[in-house]
């Protein structure tokens, strides 16, 4: 950028920096309008319309799919299941990362990075390849039951993945291993935004442990919770790949996530009814919005 | 103000579309604001409904690029269906020398009619091959849904009474002939001799007989030897379905009438499989992979009753070689066999084919009967364990030889004898629909569910089904 093309163009340095800002920016933005936006607008459309795929017309009334979701007996038991999923799974998960951090952030420990890595790890997992692995692990004859029956915990083989409860179970703990690690690697780095001065101070001010805990360092990384409290609902509400691959929803639907009856309406069954699926995908989107918004005004200690 | 808008807009699309490709699970967004969540949220959903079967590139044909004696074709089991079809575009050679045939391996059934399903979608044919090969269960409502993408068999020279009717029921729309029968899905149900002896039992003892009389005796089985008689995956539960087609009935009134309130034979059934799952003679295996690895190759069962695609499974357990035998299937009533089937394929032509006169002569020649039918169908039993509806061709030498593994049984002439006897029932294109909710109340029901409400609320489920898809 030399004062020779300032001159020719008659624009100042700074007008011309904001354009080649902008030039920059249109590229990226007209991807994302046309491979983001547009497939939502489009799929906004669809979810006022009935039919097969190749010959879909206006439903009638247009809101019809919107208020078929809510009579769908199945599609509601799926939105319970999500929703014991995220209240039962996301504040477990949470709490022991935030108390994993707290231990791997101890400067004292030996072996911190192995540890670290090792509570990380199960995040390079791709979804289905561990789905599988639970899978197989909880199977009528698999490695949990022969461990138990070995140790004699149990008289029979237990049916894990073929009773509500277990099943659910078998999901949540899935869920915990998976997603554990990954957010204790934001409260990690939260920790090491926080000056050891701050605890110095405590500590001369007299305060225990779990004094220090509750009223250090939670209050100075409420940011990072709130941004992992966002974050696990929103996958929660978006769970696909364990309802799909661990208990393929079963048993009787009662492990069925939303995500996974709408693919099911989409394509599983040979039903090819995008337009419900479609207005189901929306109503898990302002779910999704209302508790977004919801945990940021909780979480605004602005005045 | 207005600049800090554009760029929340701007980061939180970002957030957007970096996630919307990874399929949609805890996001990693970075920008935790409630704009990028939002977005994150609404494009894994549009993505999962319009965009499945897009995160492989399956292996496609190109049609357009075709040589004159040329087709192309999707087909998806290498040890199965793939050799059927090698061996048909070797016979056809005797017509055409110049003749090739363009496999196309899929990984599975399903990546085939999700192929369909997204061209028809998309309303792009180009994408298809010229036949495609796929699961007999989807063609009706292919048929419905997509009326353009398909061109019928009229006027192929294939003799059509040379086939199972039970077979080309599903296939047949409107009059119209629109598959080509590849494999035969004829229902047998295998039991272990060695065990049903060690208990004192023939497999003439489990011919013919009542499915109450098969309760006692697979009861009798469980305390002496604690092997169960069946098994199935009930993630996919295709027992009430077969249990039905050998009573010579439904679950369907019409296609869109499911028959399950006050249909007694239905009721019957279902508590036939309640009971032998309360048993323990019945497993109901979580997952497919439970079901086959575990059940059946896991020596678990001394009886499997599937569609005969089920046998090289059976097959795979070397030990158990010359202990199994092949019969029917029990019915309520007794006093005769039943005959049912499952599964099993067949061969269609797409709109996107343009030479249709070669497909249906090629068609016609090996798999519809003609001339090259023998050959086609002796090297796809030898090579692919492929079994034909053909009854002309199950007539070859290669069909009267026995097999060892069942004591040195006529399976294949068995199998293809059978399939003349299959009943055929009311279809549905709401088939998988019906089995999912039939499944689910089979569970409910063992687990202390009242049978009466659950088949109501099945019925009342499945009508709420076709009745939003019919809007």
């Amino acid at each position: 950028m030399g004062g020779t093309q300032l001159k020719k163009s008659g624009m100042s340095v700074g007008a011309k920096q904001k354009a080649a800002g902008w030039g920059f920016l249109i590229v990226a933005s007209a991807m994302i309008v046309v491979f983001s936006f547009w497939p939502m607008v489009s799929a906004l459309i669809t979810s006022f319309k009935t039919g097969s795929a190749a010959n879909m017309k206006w439903a009638d009334p247009v809101v019809f799919n919107y208020t078929r979701m809510f009579k769908d007996k199945v599609f509601m038991t799926s939105v319970g299941n999500t929703f014991l999923y995220l209240i039962i799974q996301v504040p477990i998960m949470l709490i022991v990362a935030i108390l994993l951090a707290q231990l791997l952030n101890n400067k004292d420990l030996k072996l911190r990075g192995f540890f670290r890595t090792c509570i990380f790890l199960p995040c390079a997992v791709s979804l289905v390849s561990y789905s599988l692995i639970f899978r197989s692990l909880f199977a009528t004859q698999g490695l949990i039951n022969t461990i138990l029956m070995n140790l004699h915990l149990i008289n029979e083989n237990i049916n894990w993945l073929g009773q509500t409860g277990t099943a659910r179970f078998v999901i949540i703990l899935a869920l915990v291993w998976r997603w554990t690690g990954y957010n204790m690697v934001f409260y990690l780095a939260g920790l090491q935004n926080i000056e050891y001065s701050v605890y110095e101070a405590a500590k001369i001010d007299g305060a225990n442990g779990w004094k220090t805990f509750w009223h250090v360092t939670v209050p100075l990384l409420r940011p990072v919770i709130i941004m992992t409290f966002i974050m696990s609902i929103n996958g929660t509400l978006q769970l696909f790949d364990e309802s799909v691959n661990l208990t393929s929803g079963g048993p009787a639907g009662t492990t069925m996530t939303m995500s996974h009856y709408i693919y099911n309406n989409a394509f599983g069954t040979g039903v090819a009814n995008f337009g419900y699926a479609s207005a189901m995908s929306f109503f898990v989107f302002i779910i999704v919005a209302i508790l977004a918004v919801i945990n940021l005004k909780v979480g605004d200690t602005r005045d | 103000m207005k600049k800090k808008v554009v760029s929340v807009l701007l980061v939180a699309a970002m957030g957007a579309f970096t996630l919307a490709g990874c399929g949609g699970t805890a996001a990693a967004g970075g920008a935790a604001d409630a704009g990028a969540t939002a977005a994150t949220e609404a494009a894994a959903p549009a993505a999962d409904a319009n965009a499945g079967g897009e995160e492989e590139a399956a292996p496609t044909a190109d049609v357009a690029s075709e040589g004159e004696h040329e087709l192309s074709v999707y087909a998806w089991d290498a040890n199965f269906n793939i050799p059927a079809l090698e061996a048909a575009a070797e016979a056809y050679k005797a017509v055409d020398p110049d003749f090739t045939l363009n496999i196309v391996t899929q990984s599975g059934s399903s990546d085939v009619e999700q192929a369909v399903t997204l061209a028809a979608s998309a309303g792009d044919y180009s994408t298809l091959p010229d036949i495609v090969l796929f699961q007999d269960h989807y063609i009706q409502k292919f048929v419905a849904d997509y009326p353009d993408a398909w061109q019928d068999l009229e006027g192929a020279n294939i003799n059509w009474d040379d086939f199972g009717a039970e077979k080309l029921s599903y296939s047949t729309i409107g009059g119209k002939h629109y598959g080509a029968p590849v494999d035969n899905g004829t229902a047998v149900f295998a039991y272990r001799t060695d065990i049903l002896e060690e208990c004192g039992y023939t497999i003439d003892d489990v011919t013919g007989i009542t499915w109450e009389r098969w309760l006692e005796i697979a009861k009798d089985v469980k305390d002496k030897t604690g092997m169960a008689l069946l098994s199935m995956d009930h993630s996919g539960d295709d027992l009430p379905y077969m249990f039905m087609q050998a009573e010579g009935k439904s679950q369907w009134k019409d296609n869109t009438t499911p028959d399950l309130v006050g249909n007694e034979t239905f009721k019957k059934i279902i508590e036939v499989i309640v009971q032998g799952a309360q048993d323990g003679t019945i497993i109901l295996a979580n997952s497919w992979s439970d079901y086959t690895d575990q059940t059946i190759v896991g020596d678990q069962v001394a009886g499997v009753m599937n569609g005969n695609w089920i046998i090289p499974t059976i097959e795979q357990v070397d030990a158990n070689s010359g202990k199994w035998a092949l019969t029917t299937l029990p019915t309520l009533d007794g006093g005769k066999e039943g005959y049912a089937a499952n599964g099993g394929s067949s061969l269609y032509i797409t709109a996107n084919c343009t030479k249709p006169d070669l497909a249906k002569d090629f068609l016609a020649y090996t798999f519809g009967g003609g001339e090259g039918s023998m050959e086609t169908y002796d090297n796809a039993l030898k090579n692919g364990g492929v079994i034909t509806t053909c009854i002309s061709a199950g007539k070859s030498g290669v069909y009267q030889e026995g097999v060892d593994y069942f004591g040195g049984q006529a399976i294949y002439a068995d199998i293809v004898a059978n399939g003349a006897n299959v009943p055929v029932v009311q279809q549905s294109d709401f088939h998988y629909n019906m089995r999912t909710l039939v499944g689910n109340a089979i569970t409910n029901i063992i687990n202390g569910a009242n049978i009466d409400d659950e088949i109501a609320s099945a019925q009342e489920q499945l009508e709420f089904e076709i009745a939003g898809s019919q809007n």
